[in-house]
């Protein structure tokens, strides 16, 4: 295979590793907003939020990945056996722990006034959170959503440990074992393609965060 | 039935800041056994030196700061009862906040429009009539689609109070609004509030406009160290206040705004 040959095996897998990162980004989302505002507004139970952030940002991808795959996968193979869940789920919740993170920092930024401001028209706290303080979380984490995403396009990688997945670093994998048995080519052609993949997402949520925050006067 | 639209019975309000020294911390009372009572129509006006605790107590009225102690009512219900709907409550108090807070993510007309759709639940249509009805109201519809940061302070403020009286409240509370805006930008807030005034809006109002206040408040209520100390109409505190404090306060707010 010539060096466009291989790029053209390659490309093949960006489908599967864009999926699976915006869905875990997605995931994440969900995860990680309620539990920042758990976090700031329901002090009682700060603690389970704190619990489930040390927990999965101190535990390696690479491992929660096999260990639900293999660990639980047998046991329940809806929907641990089904390898494209497995990859989306375990990045989702490790993203929620940052996203959580993230939405905490924003939180305090927007400012506890918006929120009285809120109260005192006779919203009720989980209405002004979301009618009014979840839209400007999302201007003011931008920078910080940017660099989340672009940290899930490159640990999507890891899902080449449990396999079956033919994405981008399973594919150069593959290309490093097929003639011409080339082991750079491959790897640095997946570089460009995952810069490729990171660069323009990060640097346009970048942007609209900008412009939001020059509207609303930051 | 009650005579009063809101009432406070011995509001007793403090709470803890930082001392001089690090880990110590104060006391500040902001309000020691404070009772007041507003009837429908009424324009009360506290004033009294800073940190004296009439803004907290002002938030205490609204139940956005609890009271420690003592009663809050609106009309006949109890705020400070367990169990009471205070969202439901504060949909009925119209509040105007010094440093004003409108909603930065929204337009003008969508800073008054929220709790409209949102909390009386009116549908699309009758919601954008009723915020634009108010919005023309403080005389500034030609922003309604300008954001806050495009907006000047009086603007803003002025939208402040839109978003307060969109809802037909029973009471507005205002809590200094001129205070934090530049000196030339006053004169437009305090004609709106002229013209609420004129309407008959019932408003009790944390403000040291003393011309205004002379002008358009019935009762003028002299507020220091987390008591009232002096009540009365704005003629007894300009000739002639019968506490010392309050008298020597007039000399020198009199005197700063001839100056």
């Amino acid at each position: 295979m010539d060096v466009w040959q291989q790029l053209i095996f390659l490309l093949e897998g960006v489908p599967l590793t864009l999926s699976i990162s915006i869905l875990s980004f997605l995931a994440g989302i969900a995860i990680g907003l309620p539990l920042a505002f758990l976090r700031v507004y329901e002090k009682e139970i700060s603690f389970v939020v704190d619990g489930y952030e040390k927990l999965f940002r101190g535990i390696p991808e690479i491992v929660l990945m096999l260990l639900f795959y293999f660990g639980l996968g047998p046991f329940f193979p809806v929907p641990f056996g089904n390898a494209f869940f497995v990859a989306a789920f375990v990045l989702g919740i490790r993203s929620g722990a940052n996203q959580s993170q993230i939405y905490r920092g924003a939180i305090r930024g927007v400012g506890d006034e918006q929120m009285i401001a809120g109260v005192s028209v006779g919203l009720s706290k989980w209405r002004a959170i979301w009618y009014i303080m979840v839209p400007q979380v999302f201007t003011f984490s931008t920078p910080g959503l940017g660099s989340e995403y672009a940290l899930l396009i490159k640990d999507s990688a890891y899902v080449y440990v449990i396999g079956g997945l033919a994405e981008i670093m399973t594919l150069s994998l593959r290309l490093k074992s097929i003639p011409p048995y080339d082991v750079v080519t491959p790897f640095v052609l997946a570089a460009i393609i995952y810069i490729a993949l990171t660069f323009p997402i990060a640097f346009l949520l970048d942007r609209w965060g900008n412009k939001r925050k020059k509207k609303i006067g930051l | 039935m009650t005579e009063f639209v809101m009432e406070a019975k011995n509001v007793y309000k403090s709470y803890n800041i930082k001392g001089e020294k690090k880990g110590e911390t104060k006391l500040v009372e902001a309000a020691k056994d404070v009772s007041l009572q507003i009837r429908k129509g009424d324009i009360k006006l506290i004033f009294g030196p800073s940190g004296s605790g009439k803004s907290t107590f002002l938030r205490c009225m609204a139940m956005l700061d609890k009271p420690d102690k003592g009663q809050i009512y609106l009309g006949d219900e109890c705020l400070t009862e367990p169990g009471v709907d205070l969202n439901k409550a504060r949909a009925r108090i119209g509040f105007v906040f010094q440093h004003i807070y409108l909603f930065r993510h929204l337009t003008a007309l969508g800073n008054v429009e929220l709790a409209l759709r949102q909390v009386l639940k009116l549908p699309k249509e009758e919601a954008r009539k009723r915020a634009l009805e108010a919005l023309t109201e403080v005389k500034i519809c030609d922003c309604a689609n300008k954001y806050p940061s495009q907006l000047s302070g009086g603007q803003a403020q002025r939208v402040g109070i839109a978003r307060a009286i969109a809802r037909n409240p029973d009471i507005i509370l205002l809590d200094e609004p001129t205070s934090a805006l530049d000196p030339e930008l006053t004169g437009e807030v305090i004609d709106t509030l002229r013209d609420l005034a004129r309407e008959g809006t019932t408003m009790l109002i944390v403000s040291h406009e003393m011309p205004f206040a002379k002008e358009v408040a019935e009762e003028m209520i002299f507020y220091d160290e987390g008591k009232i100390v002096e009540t009365g109409p704005p003629s007894l505190f300009f000739n002639a206040p019968n506490t010392d404090r309050a008298k020597q306060f007039m000399t020198r707010i009199i005197n700063k705004t001839t100056r």
